[in-house]
């Protein structure tokens, strides 16, 4: 993978195996931090041509936090702050049976109410708690993506996991 | 406290066999399924890695190829260009200078195909550019001319202009010694005030400002262009010229007419015998003093 022996990555296999390495997790993070309404993919695409372009001037151990910076900055140029709304898909997962209307109604408010408790979190933590609980990335994993500790991942998860709940009872 | 560790490992899919049998004892332990479940149907869609990398490529191929395959080249082409016109410009509005030292004989062609024959120590300029406009040239020495039939060509020496159309002529000019021999053809010359027309065979000489009438010209070239200088009731000082610049040495007459008259000629290969040439018929003795001067002694 990203290897130190080069002190820039203008090479194309390098580019490709950072790019293997991080864009799943850039685009993973962007979602779940802003919501799919500003494409995700694009500035994921974007990122990268930009890292390509001054590969010169970015080893490829700076090269995460350089992506994840862009990123982030790219995203916050467009979406300044708006509320994120994410969807949820519609089919109901298999291990439901017992499908009744009033199951199904009551279902579907549950998770109305959960998308509305997930869009009030704040980004850090939305981003973390989707990350872990979505993508199933272990603490360490999120810490390293964003460049925080494990303990501060933790907070932030189970900070989440502590309002989404609250919220529901509430709504 | 417990429970709040609990739920953390359980984040952190960290929960041993019986630590997962104590969360699942939690009261609120079918509340977080059902809400870690429903979380996850609000997966990200799906990022296909490697169809996203093709794209980033090749994003940045065309990039590259934009900036090195296309600017480059025009760039090196614009460069190649603005040199090569600036040294063509430099070269062509240049006036081109031949010139032969003592002792030395060179042929040249003329842009129009016309020939010109330089004897020794004698310089042509003329410009390539205007050439088609006006075939002019300058000379300072002597110099044999077969021109090519077209527009007026001049010749500018110090002495005077020769203008001709088409003709074989030669022209000599030296420290106070003009002479223009047409060959062929017709011949203008201007000297001071007058106008001259030389028809072939017919000569033109001034020396020392007076005009000198000279016999009918009979051979089809000046004899230096054969290697030879001829001399016809000439001052014995002109010979004497000459021969310093066919041989690049330096004469030093003692006790000599100069201004007594020569007829007869020297070669210009091989200096003892051009010496005797010129020495013998006046009674001169002569002694070299060393390769770059002789002493000429009158009795």
């Amino acid at each position: 993978m990203a290897k130190d022996i080069s002190d820039n990555i203008c090479d194309e296999h390098l580019f490709s195996s950072v790019f293997i390495k991080y864009s799943k997790n850039l685009h993973d993070f962007l979602y779940y931090k802003f919501g799919e309404h500003f494409n995700p993919k694009d500035k994921v695409q974007e990122a990268f041509i930009k890292l390509w372009e001054n590969c010169a001037k970015v080893s490829p151990n700076k090269a995460k936090s350089y992506l994840f910076t862009i990123g982030n900055n790219l995203m916050l140029n467009e979406a300044a702050h708006q509320k994120v709304v994410l969807k949820y898909q519609k089919e109901k997962p298999k291990q439901y049976t017992n499908e009744n209307p009033e199951f199904i109604l009551e279902g579907n408010e549950y998770m109305d109410k959960l998308q509305i408790a997930i869009s009030k979190l704040t980004e850090a933590q939305r981003s973390a708690f989707l990350m872990n609980r979505i993508e199933g990335k272990k603490h360490r994993e999120i810490a390293e993506i964003l460049s925080i500790s494990t303990k501060a991942v933790e907070k932030r998860i189970y900070g989440a996991l502590k309002q989404l709940r609250k919220d529901i009872k509430e709504i | 406290m417990e429970q709040e560790d609990l739920i953390k490992k359980w984040l952190d899919n960290n929960l041993n066999a019986q630590e997962l049998e104590a969360f699942k004892k939690l009261d609120d332990y079918e509340d977080l399924i059902r809400l870690s479940d429903s979380v996850m149907r609000f997966k990200a869609p799906e990022y296909n890695t490697s169809e996203e990398l093709d794209t980033a490529l090749s994003h940045i191929r065309t990039k590259k190829q934009r900036s090195l395959n296309w600017l480059k080249p025009v760039l090196r082409i614009a460069a190649i260009l603005a040199l090569s016109f600036s040294v063509y410009y430099y070269t062509t509005t240049l006036d081109t200078n031949i010139a032969t030292l003592a002792a030395q004989k060179t042929s040249i062609e003329l842009p129009d195909a016309s020939l010109v024959s330089l004897n020794a120590d004698t310089k042509l300029t003329y410009n390539k550019k205007s050439w088609n406009k006006n075939r002019d040239v300058e000379l300072h020495g002597e110099a044999f001319f077969k021109v090519a039939k077209g527009s007026t060509f001049s010749v500018k020496t110090p002495s005077g202009t020769v203008t001709v159309l088409g003709t074989q002529f030669n022209i000599k000019q030296r420290n106070n010694y003009f002479e223009v021999v047409c060959y062929e053809g017709s011949v203008s010359v201007s000297h001071k005030t007058d106008i001259v027309i030389l028809k072939p065979g017919n000569s033109f000489l001034i020396i020392d400002g007076k005009l000198i009438a000279k016999e009918k010209e009979t051979s089809l070239n000046p004899s230096w262009i054969n290697n030879e200088s001829y001399f016809k009731s000439m001052p014995f000082a002109l010979v004497i010229n000459e021969f310093e610049r066919q041989y690049n040495v330096e004469i030093n007459p003692q006790n000599i007419d100069l201004k007594q008259l020569f007829t007869g000629s020297f070669v210009h290969d091989n200096k003892e015998l051009a010496l005797k040439s010129i020495t013998l018929p006046l009674n001169i003795n002569y002694s070299l003093q060393n390769n770059s001067t002789i002493v000429l002694r009158g009795e």
